[in-house]
């Protein structure tokens, strides 16, 4: 069976945040504003906006592994948000082919008072898989947890590394072609860090398309083979991880 | 199997646009309705967590308000059992579920914003995960519904087809209604306050437990302008041998082509913007 294409193409992306503040989130501000607004200039009315990302373009194809840098709130986050398909592009577009799995946040879809195995049920169903798929997987997830009979005990009782180790294996159980990450991949103890390492190495290398964003130089050499340097929502153009400390020395 | 997914995001092309997109989710919502159940049935389960008898407390907390304002309801207005306490019973379980899809429609969008801010999941599908919670509640009510029903003999009079569906006219309603105040409770939060209010007021002014007297031109008034009683009369009428007038039907058909349209507009026009209300 010939592997279905896998691409990303982002076409002069531009994603803005309207801030509501706590104000404009109550009715009555609103109303009142509504009620006067003839004579409040606009420098009142209306939320403020932040552009987190603009005019980026991109094209990743299969084999495409990226490491995201850039400073806090340099748009990385959001930039993955866009490509899991949760954020709409204000201008531009953004084209993905392929599954797409976001392990963005470990704690997604995690509920503390259940079971180690029901979580494991409901973060696969959200994570897209069936109900006969988790089966199938079931216990290849709980081997690699290594939580034993921990697995039938409510989540709030494990320790963090223990939950960790949990919402990783089922978060990485699912089979894409595009993996978008968020800086968490150090979780859990030394012994867990080196079978995660290989986990993600074999996910990505099964994943047509990586994307990561990590503050971590170090990680970026270690899984990506393409680079881009975010600062304040502009991106620079894609290249290659060989030109990672040109591009640092850039900063 | 491994299917190849698409995903095309697009910047404002305008309103046609925006309610091709505003399709797109509903439509995508459907192949997620066992997701939108998986996490209904987990709401549910996780609700009644470490209790021994679990959901079931559902059925016996209502089976004890039903058994108590049955009686009280029979004393106080001189009517007997067997006319008081079926009437009742319908009303309080089919009022708890009108009710509750709309009031828990304020949390719709807020408590799946972890969900909503990095997946690409359906919003449609939150929709229905407040829907199908509260007809797993409705399905532990059943057994009050037919015990009531075989108890005091109107299973032999009742006419089914009909109440089932006024049952689908009604959740027609209440769901596009739910949508409305999940897409104004998350931009203002006031809204659930509200909601909560109206809904309690409205308990009143609906024959819940009160039989309605067509006779009084002030309650005549109250009782055709009040969405809530075509809806209950539409399911509790026909379970209890009697027939809705035509005006009900026209009140509750008439009221979801508008009540949808209205507020799928509402949600072609903030569906971008939804998931930064949160």
């Amino acid at each position: 069976m010939k592997a279905p294409p896998v691409s990303i193409t982002v076409k002069d992306l531009t994603l803005r945040f309207p801030v509501y503040g706590v104000d404009a989130k109550s009715l009555k501000k609103h109303l009142a504003r509504v009620a006067i607004g003839g004579r409040l200039s606009s420098a009142h009315h209306g939320s403020a906006e932040v552009t987190a990302i603009s005019g980026l373009s991109m094209t990743l194809k299969a084999g495409d592994r990226l490491g995201l840098i850039g400073h806090n709130g340099s748009g990385k986050t959001t930039l993955l948000r866009a490509l899991s398909g949760a954020y709409e592009p204000d201008e531009g577009q953004i084209e993905v082919k392929g599954r797409i799995a976001p392990l963005l946040d470990l704690s997604l879809g995690i509920d503390p008072s259940a079971t180690g195995l029901e979580n494991i049920r409901l973060r696969g169903r959200i994570a897209g898989l069936t109900t006969k798929e988790i089966d199938a997987k079931m216990d290849e997830i709980g081997k690699f947890t290594g939580l034993g009979p921990f697995l039938a005990m409510p989540l709030k009782t494990y320790s963090a590394g223990m939950a960790a180790r949990l919402a990783f294996a089922v978060a990485t159980a699912v089979d894409a072609d595009v993996l978008l990450m968020d800086e968490w991949i150090a979780v859990g103890d030394a012994d867990f860090q080196k079978i995660a390492h290989q986990r993600l190495l074999s996910l990505v290398e099964r994943a047509g398309i990586l994307v990561l964003a990590s503050h971590d130089m170090d990680l970026i050499r270690l899984y990506c083979n393409k680079v881009m340097r975010m600062d304040g929502g502009v991106a620079s153009p894609v290249t290659s991880i060989k030109d990672l400390d040109q591009l640092l020395a850039q900063a | 199997m491994h299917t190849a997914q698409h995903m095309l995001r697009t910047g404002r092309r305008g309103s046609l646009h925006e309610f091709a997109m505003a399709y797109a989710d509903l439509r995508a919502s459907v192949p997620k309705l066992g997701l939108a159940w998986s996490l209904a049935s987990h709401d549910v389960i996780s609700r009644y967590r470490g209790s021994i008898l679990g959901p079931f407390w559902i059925t016996l907390s209502m089976a004890f308000m039903v058994l108590g304002i049955g009686f009280l309801y029979s004393e106080l207005q001189h009517i007997s059992l067997q006319e008081t306490m079926p009437f009742v019973a319908l009303g309080i379980v089919f009022w708890g579920m009108i009710s509750l899809v709309i009031i828990e429609g304020c949390e719709t969008f807020v408590h799946a914003s972890g969900m909503l801010s990095q997946t690409s999941l359906p919003m449609f599908t939150f929709v229905w995960r407040t829907l199908l919670r509260n007809l797993v509640t409705l399905l532990h009510h059943l057994i009050i519904i037919i015990g009531v029903l075989i108890w005091f003999g109107y299973w032999r009079t009742m006419n089914l087809p009909l109440a089932m569906a006024g049952l689908a006219l009604t959740l027609l309603n209440v769901s596009w209604i739910s949508l409305a105040v999940a897409i104004s409770s998350a931009r203002f939060r006031d809204i659930p306050q509200i909601v909560t209010s109206v809904m309690q007021f409205s308990m009143f002014m609906t024959p819940v437990f009160w039989k309605p007297d067509f006779h009084s031109p002030m309650m005549k008034l109250v009782l055709v302008y009040n969405p809530f009683f075509h809806m209950l009369d539409s399911i509790r009428g026909p379970l209890l041998g009697a027939q809705p007038a035509l005006q009900t039907y026209v009140v509750l058909i008439v009221m979801a082509l508008i009540g949808w349209a209205l507020t799928f507009s509402l949600f072609a026009l903030t569906r971008r913007r939804i998931v930064h209300y949160l």
